[in-house]
């Protein structure tokens, strides 16, 4: 036979609303990877993974550890004074955490919507980290926020790696649970920062409406 | 539109410039008629390198028993190929001032550089047969071609580090930049080198720390060079697990004469070491 690249599976069904993700096949798993951006989310069935690169912003990975589906966000919260308009600032904490919030719930909404039972889930939190010297530490926020969302919903924390000065890249398999955390050198700092302030910007311009579906 | 190492480095012609110092230095070395007065003299005539050149002689970089109190003593203790290094090393994040990026920041880039040349001057220690500080100055120079290429391709750059953390299977940031910019950090940094006419060493060891098996005159400091970098990005996120970084090139070990049971005590001293080097080489004068 001759020698070919390796072949590689067809990547998973995705799950109805994830087909646009871009996914690519990683030698070193041996399984496609789901990428996604601050703001996104990833849900699965399958044996494949999701990952994301972390500065100040969060990313929760949320699993049924009886059905294995599970999946990832990325978020975090827009800082209050830097938020546009007299009514946002007077709403203030609340107004920024509703991201947080509906970061979390949209997570934590599919993998129920695709049978997943609230007592089954198993959680674990990363990044929040203070990657630009000179700036007030947001993440610290971010992750004060995750451990209260999660406090509140009766979750606990299997596992975290949050805060710290490193980039993180983050690589999770909802099927197994497992995870990989890599810390990224600072020549990444400035880059992922500015993922992160695109982002940051999109929320002012897109504020939430009554989007968020509590089941 | 491409542009070659040549055109990059021409580009950045007026805004980086090697040290008066380092140059009076050099020309007094290839006369073979001066002498180590005549080498006291020229460090003597620049009052900010005098003062960080004795800084640097007393600490524990350099372990010498008594106190270096005058440029004469340093010049006879260190040598006059290491006051030439250091003529180049000491200065060398000023020198590259004029070349700002919003991609990495100054203080992160030369933190990593000095991590670098840290580890290296270990490692040729370590490994014999090589000049440890002709090794430090290596490191600290190898990836000197980003700071041209951050400056003169930003697009092209930014896109190359966007890549490498689009891609979960590890892309590396010279393999990113090829392909968003059509050459490496590595080769417009020989190419600075070959210019500005630094020793061969240098050249190579810059040309090459990504890709070894090129180097044709100095394999062995190539491939110090070339793992001191990983060693300096494992000090940097303080990691031992060799999957955390990217890999060293196998063929290292051997050319070097060193194996893996070297990095974890490198690792350390680095870490140990890298605060009070940095304020020697990168602090206000």
């Amino acid at each position: 036979m001759a020698l070919g690249p390796t072949s590689q599976p067809a990547p998973p069904l995705a799950l109805p609303g994830f087909e646009h993700f871009k996914r690519s096949w990683n030698q070193t798993y041996q399984a496609y990877a789901a990428r996604i951006l601050p703001g996104e989310y990833y849900v699965t069935r399958h044996d494949e993974g999701v990952y994301t690169t972390l500065g100040s912003c969060i990313s929760a990975c949320i699993r049924d550890r009886v059905l294995n589906i599970g999946g990832m966000n990325h978020f975090m919260l827009p800082s209050t004074d830097a938020a546009p308009g007299e009514a946002w600032a007077a709403a203030g904490m609340g107004a920024s955490n509703r991201y947080g919030n509906y970061a979390m719930e949209h997570l934590i909404n599919e993998i129920l919507r695709n049978g997943g039972k609230r007592e089954h889930l198993e959680v674990k939190i990363f990044g929040g980290g203070r990657i630009l010297a000179n700036m007030t530490d947001v993440g610290r926020r971010n992750i004060e926020f995750a451990r209260a969302y999660l406090k509140t919903e009766g979750l606990k924390i299997a596992a975290e790696d949050v805060g710290s000065v490193h980039p993180r890249m983050v690589v999770y398999f909802p099927a197994t649970g497992r995870v990989r955390v890599k810390r990224l050198r600072s020549l990444h700092n400035n880059t992922i920062a500015e993922l992160e302030n695109r982002y940051l910007e999109s929320l002012k311009t897109k504020p939430l409406g009554g989007e968020v579906e509590l089941f | 539109m491409a542009k070659s190492a040549g055109e990059l480095v021409q580009d950045v012609g007026g805004l980086v410039t090697l040290p008066d110092v380092y140059l009076r230095i050099s020309r007094l070395m290839e006369d073979t008629k001066s002498s180590s007065a005549d080498i006291t003299e020229a460090v003597s005539r620049d009052p900010a390198f005098t003062v960080r050149l004795l800084r640097v002689a007393n600490s524990p970089l350099y372990k010498v028993s008594s106190s270096v109190d005058t440029v004469a003593k340093a010049v006879t203790l260190l040598g006059t190929a290491q006051i030439r290094n250091l003529a180049l090393t000491m200065s060398v994040a000023s020198s590259f001032a004029g070349l700002p990026n919003n991609l990495v920041s100054m203080e992160n880039f030369w933190r990593h550089s000095l991590l670098c040349a840290l580890a290296a001057r270990l490692l040729a220690k370590e490994a014999r047969r090589c000049d440890p500080e002709a090794l430090f100055t290596a490191g600290l120079l190898h990836d000197i071609g980003e700071l041209i290429l951050f400056n003169r391709m930003p697009e092209q750059s930014k896109e190359a580090l966007l890549l490498v953390l689009d891609s979960s299977d590890e892309m590396s940031i010279h393999d990113a930049e090829r392909k968003t910019a059509g050459i490496d950090h590595a080769e417009v940094g020989g190419e600075l080198a070959r210019q500005w006419q630094l020793p061969p060493l240098l050249e190579e060891c810059i040309a090459y720390h990504h890709d070894i098996g090129k180097a044709k005159r100095f394999p062995r400091e190539t491939a110090l060079t070339h793992v001191a970098n990983i060693v300096a990005q494992m000090a940097e996120i303080d990691t031992l697990d060799p999957a955390d970084v990217p890999p060293i090139d196998p063929a290292a070990w051997q050319i070097a004469g060193l194996s893996e049971h070297s990095i974890e005590p490198v690792v350390r001293e680095v870490q140990a070491t890298i605060n009070e080097v940095e304020s020697l080489f990168m602090g206000k004068p």
